[in-house]
Order: structure tokens, then sequence, then C-alpha cells
């Protein structure tokens, strides 16, 4: 990449379960504007790496560092720091007793301060990019789990964050849902946001990524990119992961 | 949704509230109210002696017993929010507060607590009848409804919890906004059990020298001997009320489930 300072520095960091490390010494970089994708065995932390960026998992020794802010330091505003990472999870959580709409709008309303009528303009605009704007007033409940992780898209997006982070979005859905999601997130991928994406896509990370990262036991095996890791990949781990996915 | 399983608590000896899925005529609520009011009107009408003598002697009685039960209800359901999230905090001693508080106040009975708030520290402070008896019957109640509470908040699947806070909302508008809505649906029911309960409850305050439905009661079948009249009326009059009470808290239930229609 440029030589622009990066927007995630991760920086050897650990985290224990008990007795079990999820991450060993992990350093990660993400600059603005890249897509990084992250692969891995189940088990192997790579969710546990995408949580931490956003201090859903605090780390127990290293360092994360997001635009500047470090997330562990006990004087950082979490809630705050926490408005520029939009979150994706693997089981949508969609606010079941609110509308498609609500669910977009009340984040922006309450923690922006953003007028009412605003916000519905603007989850409205957002609900259309995702292809669901006929859903605005239904509950989630009432949606398949494609259309729902859509909105749930559009949900963080609304709060306008500088980058994404996707928990293996398309793992909860039927097969048939699965391209929906992905094709929202290439459109989101085009337009130049930066991403962060667990995922087992390999098409998706294939025709998006900038980097893959592969990790397995808690640790960054290997880093490149897609024509990298499809055709010379160099650990042997890595081949024989790839070999039984692709 | 899958992550808001819909489970029933069940944590009282109240009555059991009328399933809002019962759509029948002929339910086990409306045989027990319609058969309920039909005897009372067939009484104080063609048995109007005694029966509506009894019945204008015992009515004031129900303004003790309303009073009674609706300040308590008002009074015991902070104190049941702020016990259940007392004992799901992660702060070690307000929780072990809460705890020690459910505990304690679950292995006394609340007729020793009304007696021990009213003839022991009530005459030492000067505390009234119906404030002692609502202090006690809240502070009784709050502890059971802080376990309805806690059990509701953590019943809402943890994802809802992480959603939310990847918004940026802080730990206290998650509970507001998001969690507690959701919790409202499966802690309704028990809590309505435990309004309904607090009712029945009220009459153990006849015992304090207050003037309740049930002493009122006493009072008519101590100066007239017709127990087996006076009681039979009262138990209908109680009858008639709980069962009110618990199609109200099944209607506002059907009304919560508004988001599970399709």
């Amino acid at each position: 990449m440029t030589g622009a300072n990066p927007i995630i520095d991760i920086r050897g960091v650990y985290k224990f379960f008990g007795n079990l490390s999820a991450l060993r010494d992990v350093s990660l970089s993400v600059f603005p504007g890249e897509k990084v994708v992250i692969i891995g065995p189940s088990g192997s932390g790579k969710s546990t790496l995408l949580r931490s960026i956003n201090r859903l998992e605090t780390v127990d020794q290293g360092m994360v560092l997001v635009d500047g802010v470090d997330m562990n330091a006990p004087d950082t505003d979490i809630d705050l720091a926490r408005r520029e990472l939009g979150m994706v999870f693997q089981n949508f959580n969609l606010f079941p007793h609110k509308t498609v709409l609500h669910n977009l709008t009340m984040a922006p309303v309450v923690l922006r301060g953003m007028p009412v009528k605003e916000a519905e303009t603007m989850a409205m605009a957002l609900l259309e990019k995702v292809g669901i704007s006929d859903k605005a007033l239904v509950y989630p409940g009432q949606l398949s789990g494609g259309q729902q992780q859509r909105v749930a898209i559009a949900r963080a997006l609304a709060m306008s964050p500088k980058i994404m982070l996707f928990d293996e979005p398309t793992s909860a859905l039927d097969p048939e849902m699965i391209g929906e999601v992905l094709e929202v997130m290439v459109d989101l991928a085009r337009e130049g946001m930066t991403m962060v994406c667990v995922t087992h896509e390999m098409g998706f990370a294939r025709e998006v990524a900038d980097r893959i990262v592969f990790m397995d036991k808690g640790q960054v095996i290997e880093v490149g990119t897609p024509e990298h890791f499809f055709t010379s990949p160099k650990h042997p781990r890595l081949q024989q992961f790839l070999q039984q996915i692709l | 949704m899958a992550d808001t399983p819909n489970i029933r608590i069940e944590v009282s000896d109240g009555a059991s509230i009328p399933h809002p899925g019962d759509k029948g005529l002929v339910t086990a609520w409306s045989i027990a109210f319609f058969g309920a009011l039909a005897l009372l009107v067939f009484l104080i009408t063609v048995m109007a002696d005694p029966f509506w003598d009894i019945l204008q002697f015992v009515a004031d009685g129900l303004i003790i017993t309303f009073q009674v039960t609706i300040f308590a209800i008002m009074l015991s359901l902070p104190i049941g929010l702020l016990t259940g999230l007392g004992r799901l905090s992660t702060n070690k001693k307000i929780n072990l507060l809460a705890s020690t508080y459910v505990e304690v106040i679950r292995g006394i009975p609340l007729m020793a607590q009304l007696f021990f708030l009213y003839y022991g520290m009530g005459k030492i402070f000067g505390v009234g009848g119906v404030p002692a008896a609502v202090i006690a019957m809240s502070v009784c109640y709050g502890a059971y409804m802080g376990e309805v509470f806690r059990a509701g908040i953590s019943a809402i699947s943890h994802g809802q919890t992480e959603a939310a806070r990847s918004l940026g909302f802080s730990a206290r508008q998650t509970m507001r906004l998001v969690i507690l809505p959701q919790a409202m649906r499966t802690i309704l029911p028990p809590v309505g059990n435990e309004f309904i309960a607090m009712l029945k409850d009220t009459s153990l305050v006849s015992v304090l020298a207050l003037s309740d439905l049930l002493r009122r009661g006493t009072e008519y079948a101590g100066q007239y001997f017709n127990y087996f009249e006076v009681f039979a009326l009262v138990s209908l009059i109680y009858l008639i009320i709980t069962l009110i009470l618990s199609k109200l808290v099944s209607i506002m239930e059907a009304r919560l489930n508004y988001y599970d229609r399709r």
C-alpha cells in the first residue's frame, strides 16, 4: 500500500480464554480503503481477532489502535470509538422489537443527535442501496435471513463508520441467500470502504480482497494478495486448508 | 426469531394467566368468570337478605384492599427491576447486595414480615397500617420480582447487547432501548402472576387491624354468625377481581407480541 498511516494497527496481541490461547502474538495493519479478508479453520482465532478491533473482546497483551485510538486504554471512550466501526454479525442481531427503518435510525438519532426526518431519509437511501426499501416498515422477524443480513449491513452503515467489520456474514444463511449479501458487500468494497472480513467465501476473497490473512491456532500464518494465495501458497498448513475448501 | 426464545417463566403460585392463544368461547377463564359473576348477581338479587346487606358492609374494605395492592405494585416494580439488574451486575458489591436481599426476604414468610414491620418497627417509628402493609408487601414481592426480571433479562441473547454496543450505545442505553423492551415480553406474564398473588395476599393485612375486604367480612360474620354466607361472598369478590386482572394481563401479553406477527 501507500505510505499512509494504517487506520487499524494491531501490535503483538495475545488473548487467553483460561488456559487456551486464542491469539498469540498477532500483528496486523489495515490501511484506509483497504479490504482485508481473514480466513482459517474454525477455532483459529479469526473471529476473536476481528472482535478485538472494536473491543468486543479485550486483549490480554499488546495493542489495538483504531484511527490512532488505543481501544484498550482505560481512558478511551469506547462508545465514541465504536461509532467509527460498523460491525456485521453472523446471526444478524437486528433488534426484533423495532421496524427495519427504526433499526437503522435508532443509533444516528440517539447517538449523533440527527433529526428523525433526516435520519429516515438517509435510512431509506441505505435500504434502497441494499435493495430492500420496500420492507422498511416491517419487523425483522418477517424477513428472510439474507434480507435481515442486508438490513444489518445498512444499520451499520447508518452510523457512517470509517471501517466495516464482518464476522462470517454469510455463514448462517441458506445457500441461495449468500449471493445477495455478497453482492452488497462487493458494492461497498467498490465504493472504497475500509473492510475487514472474516469469511469462508473464497470467491469473495479472490474478487474483493487486497490482502488475505490466513490464521491457524491463534497465529497469523501467511499474509498475501489473492493471487499469491490461490496460485502459490507457501505454508503447508495453508496449502492443506485451501485443498480442503476449494 | 432465533435470538428471542419464546420461553415462559413460571415462578409464583399466583393464579394462572389465560394463554393469549386461547381464543375459544368456552375457556377455563370464561367458565370461572361468568359463573362467579352470575352467582354473585343471583345472590345479591334473589337472596338479597343477607347477601346485599353483607356486600354493602364489606364494600369499603375493598378500598383498603385496592389501596394496598396498587401502592404495593407501584413500589415493588422499581424494587424488582433494580434487584434484577443488581443480580445481573458485574459489580461484585452490588451483586452481593441484591442477592443477599433476595435470599433473606425469600426466607421469611410475608406474614412474619408484616407483623415485624407493623408491630415491631411501626410502633417505634409510628408507621400507620396502610404504609406498613405497603412497605412489607413491596419489599417482599420486590424480591420475587427481582428474580423474574433477572430471568427475563438474561433470556435475551447476548448478540443483542453486542449489536447495540457495537453501534456505540452505552451499557445503560443498551439496557433501556434494546434489552428491557424485549425482556418485557417474557417478564409480563410472571409479573402479572405476582400482581394477582399480591392482591390475594393483601388479605393477610387483615391481621394488622386494617379493615380490608377479608377483615370487614370477619367483622360482619362475628356480629351475625353467618360465616358461610359472608365468606362465600368475600371469596366470590376476590375471585372476580383476580379473574379480571388475569384477563388484563393476558391482553397486554398479546399486545407485547406485536413484532412476532407474520
